[in-house]
């Protein structure tokens, strides 16, 4: 039996290659406005009690996301829920160091890496192509960087955060993972006035972030 | 303006509507991809600057071709360069008219007189029918001519602005509606907010422009401060309010209707002598006149005809313009297409890991929900077929999956099932059946216990996000101090059942740390381990197709490579894939009910035959008052297995049963031909004296001919004993 390779929901724009042991693009885009399936992330679903110590460790509340200091970007994904985004296969490392966080109340930590599609749109336009498929406010006011909510995205029910990469306006969407591609294509298909491209999968070397 | 990076400048557009919170609906068209479309815009301000909009003369012949207004004539002249006529009477009661005068004759139009409506000067009528050829005055003068340009005022068209709650009140110096009291977050410029210089409307739109965006700054700082932010950078103090000046506002005659009848609204043909006549009627409300002639409700909504029925409406009650008022502006301002208003139609569905591989292999896709799954690929019976005597593989990763952790989930389950789970040790699966309150089943599923704390609930695929807004009620509302966890997983796991008397020895050449053999791993238990490489896999024994079978889970990004796996390690043991038909023809067989399809929204847990799993001695649990009930009542239908006498013919789903004449007495609720019997089976709900095996019931079929079924002694139509699941 071959060698066991991970594939996301989306299927890759050629060229394909496999990295972490994931099959993703490796296409590269000089465009504008930008969007890569980030699938091969580490995404780790916690739940706990909003008054406990994992609550006060991760330190992101409700609608709110930022990095913690081993880079792993923490979402207030829900009342007592956070989501753990972190560089592909250490999906392990992160939810373990969860798991050693003292906390007397019930504490659940469940890999959702497989579960879930999960894309970034980059580019300064990226707010104008979100409105165009989902009714919230995307102005600097009311989801500056760091803004976490959940919404219907082209009527799929999807998690969106604001990840701004340096100066440059971005967002993460995930959704489950059934529903990826179709999220994918409405989004390249909204994104077309704007010359929105594919972007192959950037490891976190490649973009600079920390393991 | 449209330079500026910060600002989008969009034509041959028109805000169609404002709602709450300045949400504007902006109507786009003519772009290059699209002829239409609806921008959802928030503006922190909106400032309406939407001019004025000259007003027609209510007079006899006012619909002749050749009756203009002066602004349509001078758009011709000056912007298309076209002579609008020879000869032409110009009926003018400001410098707008005067004007269109001036620009006629030097666009070689001999003007033959100017009505001057300042000095008391009217006119009466147009002749021509089809087209103007002369105009009557009030003084007696007939003119022949060809044009007639109308310039006897203007409507403020104050629609956005009564959308934001203001109520323009009218002013008869002017004869025209002005804004009132405005929200603060609307501001009026331009024609609409007074006359002037060019200068004068100059400075006040600059003034407006300027308080608009302070107003909009200290809106975004409110907004801010109630969202954690960034924090890079003090907020910059509030600036001091920008002092727009008054414009002046010019008198103008107010001339709306002459001294002969004409049309009011052009677009539903609304006259001046229908207008009176619902007043006569007893119509004298605005809005009833409105709704009874159906005066402003064209396509124009209003914007050249409101003023002049408000002022006819006036005149025939005795009342002022503004006792009067004015009908209630609504969006759309202006015609839209159902298109633009729908916009694109989002269909999500959901595809499993495995989808390519059935596009690949030729799968009949089947909608089932938002979930496109495989039908069958090509000869559903021989699927059936093979699952019997080697091996088959089908994708069930739709069926719903939750992972459930904490100390109180045995409590859970025992109030959603209506079956015994305090006793499930680890390593153990127990089918499950859940009911409603009234007793009617919901759905039913497997659930196995993984570790001490941590359980999988796996429940029908159509009835996943029913289940889960059912167990978040539970949890939520009922037991909030319960210790539970519930996270979705459906899509988490790719899920293939491995079915048919040779899938112990496939599943042997893919499996490590998991003991397979019969002693093991027997019926109804779970193990987790790797499968082709694969780790954090799960799979229980359990046999919805009647045979030997496993259900396996492996992490979805790896379900590809696993199905794959199994079809090229199976290939030597004639594995081939099944799909949903099959599923159904084997399940069919066996006797295992679905819920929704052999069940409905009245089938109670003792119709569906499930008293076996009803436990009314332990605990409260959901519909256990009206199971209880249930249990002491014998007057319901039941679920029973059913085989036409003669067995080519398949009655068709939903087939009545009758008895007599047409009393209906049941009907059927599963039909296939079963490839492993070679003869038709159902399952159907029976009235109770009819349920009792040996029976013969009749059934109705829709071609109206009449069949007789045997009511048989199992639902299960083969291995009622379950020998072959078991291994």
């Amino acid at each position: 039996v071959a060698e066991p390779v991970a594939r996301s929901p989306i299927a890759p724009t050629s060229p394909v290659t496999v990295v972490y042991g994931w099959e993703i693009s490796a296409r590269r885009s000089g465009a504008d406005l930008r969007i890569m399936d980030c699938t091969p992330l580490a995404k780790v679903l916690v739940r706990a009690s909003t008054d406990g110590e994992v609550a006060r460790t991760l330190g992101v509340p409700f609608g709110r996301a930022a990095r913690d200091e081993h880079g792993t970007l923490v979402v207030g994904s829900g009342p007592g829920e956070w989501l753990l985004l972190a560089p592909p296969a250490t999906n392990a490392v992160v939810a373990r160091r969860v798991e050693g966080i003292p906390d007397e109340g019930l504490v659940s930590v469940f890999d959702a890496t497989h579960g879930r599609a999960l894309m970034r749109i980059t580019g300064e336009r990226a707010a104008d192509l979100l409105a165009k498929v989902c009714g919230v406010d995307f102005s600097e006011e009311v989801t500056p960087d760091g803004a976490a909510f959940r919404s219907s995205v082209a009527k799929l029910v999807t998690d969106v955060v604001r990840d701004d990469r340096g100066a440059e306006r971005s967002y993460l969407l995930h959704c489950e993972r059934s529903s990826g591609q179709y999220l994918f294509d409405a989004l390249i298909d909204a994104g077309d006035e704007f010359g929105f491209e594919v972007e192959g999968f950037l490891t976190p070397e490649m973009q600079g972030v920390r393991g | 303006v449209a330079a500026a990076a910060n600002i989008e400048v969009m034509t041959d557009s028109v805000v169609n509507g404002r709602y709450d919170d300045n949400w504007v609906a902006v109507l786009q068209r003519n772009l290059p991809h699209v002829a239409e479309r609806l921008v959802k815009a928030r503006a922190k301000t909106l400032v309406v600057a939407p001019g004025l909009i000259e007003r027609p003369y209510v007079f006899e012949g006012n619909d002749t071709p050749g009756v203009i207004l002066s602004t349509a004539a001078r758009r011709l002249i000056n912007l298309y360069a076209v002579k609008p006529g020879n000869r032409a009477v110009v009926f003018s009661a400001n410098a707008d008219g005067d004007a269109a005068a001036e620009d006629l004759q030097r666009a070689g139009v001999e003007v033959a007189r100017v009505v001057d409506a300042r000095q008391g000067e009217d006119i009466v009528r147009v002749g021509g029918g089809t087209s103007v050829s002369s105009v009557e005055c009030v003084d007696g003068a007939k003119i022949e001519c060809d044009l007639l340009v109308a310039a006897v005022g203007w409507t403020a068209p104050t629609s956005l602005l009564n959308m934001a709650g203001d109520r323009p009140v009218y002013d008869e110096r002017a004869a025209r509606f002005f804004p009132s009291r405005l929200p603060d977050d609307v501001l009026a410029t331009g024609g609409i907010a007074g006359d002037g210089t060019l200068d004068e409307l100059l400075a006040h739109a600059r003034a407006t422009g300027r308080e608009a965006a302070r107003r909009a700054a200290r809106r975004a700082r409110a907004l801010r401060a109630g969202i954690p932010q960034s924090a890079d950078g003090r907020e910059k103090p509030e600036a001091s309010p920008v002092e727009v000046p008054e414009l002046p506002v010019e008198e103008h005659p107010a001339l709306f209707y002459g001294r002969t009848h004409g049309i009011v609204d052009y677009s539903e043909d609304v006259t001046s002598k229908d207008l009176l006549a619902a007043e006569k009627e007893g119509y004298d409300s605005i809005e009833l006149v409105k709704r009874y002639t159906t005066v402003t409700m064209g396509p124009t909504q209003g914007k050249l005809e409101t003023v002049n029925t408000v002022a006819i409406m006036a005149a025939a009650t005795g009342r002022t313009i503004e006792d009067t008022g004015t009908t209630v502006w609504r969006p759309p301002y202006s015609p839209i297409t159902l298109g633009a208003l729908a916009g694109r139609i989002f269909e999500p569905v959901r595809y499993s890991p495995m989808q390519t591989w059935h596009e690949r292999h030729g799968a009949k896709p089947l909608i089932a929900g938002a979930w496109i799954r495989p039908d069958q690929y090509g000869d559903p019976a021989s699927e059936v077929l093979n699952v019997r005597e080697n091996v088959g593989i089908i994708d069930v990763t739709p069926l719903g999956k939750f992972d459930l952790r904490g100390p109180d989930v045995p409590r859970l389950l025992e109030m959603l099932y209506v079956n015994r789970w305090a006793n499930l040790d680890v390593g153990k699966v127990r089918y499950g059946v859940m009911c409603l309150e009234d007793g009617v089943v919901f759905d039913d599923g497997v659930t196995g216990r993984l570790g001490p704390d941590r359980y999988v609930m796996t429940t029908t695929s159509s009835g996943a996000a029913s289940v889960w807004e059912w167990i978040d009620n539970w949890l939520q509302t009922a037991h909030p101090e319960w210790q539970v966890h519930v996270t979705p997983v459906t899509t988490a796991y790719a899920s293939i059942n491995v079915a048919g008397p040779k899938c112990r020895e496939l599943l042997l050449r893919l499996t490590e740390d998991v003991d397979l053999s019969p002693d093991a791993f027997p019926y109804m238990r779970v193990r987790t381990g790797r499968i082709a490489g694969v780790d954090d896999c799960f799979m229980w024994r359990i046999g919805f197709t009647g045979e030997l079978s496993y259900e396996i889970h492996v992490p979805a990004a790896y379900g590809l490579h696993v199905w794959e796996a199994l079809m090229e390690r199976g290939a030597d043991l004639g594995i081939k894939p099944f799909g949903v038909e099959a599923q159904r023809i084997l399940r069919l067989e066996k006797g295992h009910l679905i819920v929704g399809q052999d069940t409905d929204g009245l089938t109670g847990a003792y119709s569906a035959g499930l008293a076996w799993a009803v436990k009314l001695d332990k605990g409260d649990f959901a519909g256990k008052p009206e199971l209880v009930w249930q249990s002491e009542r014998y007057d319901y239908h039941r679920l029973v297995g059913l085989q036409p006498h003669d067995g080519s013919l398949v009655p068709p789903e939903a087939s009545q049963i009758v008895e007599g004449e047409n009393e209906l007495v049941g009907r059927i609720t599963s039909s296939r031909m079963s490839p492993t019997l070679g003869r038709s089976i159902c399952l159907g709900l029976v009235a109770p004296h009819l349920a009792e095996p040996g029976t013969t019931v009749t059934v109705h079929l829709p071609d109206g001919e009449r069949i007789p079924a045997r009511v048989m002694e199992h639902h299960a139509h083969f291995d009622p004993e379950g020998v072959r699941q078991r291994g």
